[in-house]
């Protein structure tokens, strides 16, 4: 039986984007079809290579190709990530997406969530950057390690490279024990410099570390570019939930996506004996995500070893054969697949005449 | 998500800015409406010194009031430069979708105290 492009077409029309919920063939994902005599090959170019789904979705088009009487079945996997299609950003033109990583309430672990998302997505193959926003208290150089410091090449500002990636943050500018004491106006300024004079080059994701609570500097970077969405970091304890409402809420104000929630210190495991001790409660960020209809990105649990490594300069998420790893690697995708969703829904672009 | 615009057109004619939004809804604002329902601090009421004052006296060769451009404020706002150069007043979507002026927005607002474009 000769078999045509059409027909591998309609078979794969079968296999479905389990994000998207949209048939690959229809997304436009399945590239460089050949079909030959009993041989068929294909590349499917996914819209993230932090796809968590990856090889399932191979398996489906593999399968459903064969099912149609090919012996020999070739699929290649391969990614492009997207940006969103409504707005262009003229300050950061290169920058794919960006993502602000923020709670209400200090101290549940934003820099480490944000600097081991960093980490996990550069892992997969992807361009990121982590941008400290938290000028009162930038943590990032000291979670990523590295001594480099960044310097000025042709007018605009090259940022240290830890790890595959691109980091800016006010640490670097600061003599080590001196504090900055701003207004305002200077976190504004400071935010644009940031976005708009350092060399981020090409990138996949730009990671935002933000500040506590909801003040100038979540303002102006939700008015300075059109973020992408953002993550939302809480421990599972209400005290914590109820500020992160507020942070919630603030974005729905400025328009940007809510991209999913994360429960970090989710539980305690003894190491000793393996009594597992709910420290602040469990689950208590996954049912609020529930209850308020965003993604549940995932938790990950109180450990010595995360707080050892961070204070080190090596992310957890450097080595994804721990648990904690694993945590933040499955995290990252579920977060990557939340920014194709978004990228998917964003509306017709505004048009100004 | 919430309504935003699809389309915004400076000069829709007869002094009118026009939105057109993701629900198909058109709303179109006169300029003097737009201009006196500016956002913005100084606007609003906070005592915030202006360089250059606006004359008192409107005979005195005041420009028509006209937008120059426009421009989008993150995800969620517009930003509007007028020809008398204002352009502190940052425009929420939302803002503007409950000022919309038309006769069927205008019966689910409540009463104001001055009508809408009196001036």
């Amino acid at each position: 039986m000769k078999i045509s492009p059409q027909d591998v077409l309609n078979a794969l029309k079968a296999v479905e984007d389990p994000d998207l919920h949209r048939d690959i063939v229809s997304l436009g994902f399945v590239k460089d079809l050949e079909v030959g005599d009993g041989r068929v090959s294909f590349t499917i170019q996914l819209t993230t290579p932090a796809c968590p789904v990856k090889d399932q979705l191979a398996a489906a088009a593999r399968q459903a190709v064969a099912a149609l009487g090919v012996a020999d079945v070739q699929v290649r996997m391969t990614s492009q990530v997207m940006t969103p299609m409504r707005e262009k950003n003229p300050l950061i033109p290169q920058v794919k997406n960006t993502v602000a990583v923020a709670s209400g309430k200090g101290g549940v672990g934003k820099s480490t969530v944000a600097a081991n998302l960093a980490v996990a997505l550069m892992r997969t193959g992807a361009k990121v950057g982590l941008m400290d926003t938290d000028v009162y208290g930038p943590s990032v150089p000291m979670l990523m390690g590295g001594s480099t410091a960044p310097h000025v090449v042709e007018g605009k500002i090259e940022p240290p490279v830890e790890y595959g990636i691109k980091i800016i943050s006010m640490a670097y500018f600061l003599p080590k024990n001196e504090a900055v004491i701003w207004r305002g106006p200077m976190l504004h300024k400071t935010i644009q410099q940031f976005l708009g004079e350092v060399r981020w080059g090409e990138l996949d994701y730009l990671l935002m570390d933000m500040p506590p609570g909801t003040g100038d500097i979540q303002l102006s970077l939700s008015q300075t570019i059109p973020l992408t969405g953002a993550v939302i970091v809480s421990t599972p304890q209400d005290l914590a939930l109820t500020v992160a409402s507020k942070a919630i809420a603030m974005f729905q104000k400025l328009n940007v996506p809510i991209l999913g929630i994360v429960e970090n210190m989710s539980y305690y495991l003894c190491p000793q004996c393996g009594h597992r001790e709910d420290i602040f409660g469990h689950g208590g960020a996954r049912d609020a995500a529930n209850k308020l209809g965003f993604p549940f990105l995932g938790e990950i649990p109180l450990d010595v070893n995360v707080r050892i490594q961070s204070d080190s300069g090596k992310p957890v998420a450097l080595d994804d054969t721990t648990p904690h790893g694993k945590a933040f690697q499955d995290i990252a995708g579920a977060l990557a697949a939340q920014i194709s969703v978004v990228n998917y829904q964003v509306g017709p672009e505004i048009t100004i005449e | 998500m919430q309504l935003t615009p699809r389309k915004i057109k400076l000069a829709a004619g007869n002094d009118t800015l026009a939105i057109e939004w993701s629900d198909g809804h058109v709303s179109s604002y006169p300029y003097r409406y737009l201009r006196d329902k500016c956002p913005c601090a100084s606007c609003t009421g906070a005592e915030v010194p202006t360089g250059a004052v606006a004359s008192p006296f409107p005979m005195f060769g005041n420009k028509p009031l006209k937008p120059e451009r426009a421009e989008l404020v993150g995800r969620y706002a517009l930003q509007i430069f007028w020809n008398d150069n204002h352009s502190t007043g940052i425009y929420s979507f939302e803002y503007l979708r409950e000022c919309c002026p038309c006769g069927e927005c205008a019966v689910r607002r409540p009463v104001e105290d001055s009508a809408p474009g009196a001036a």
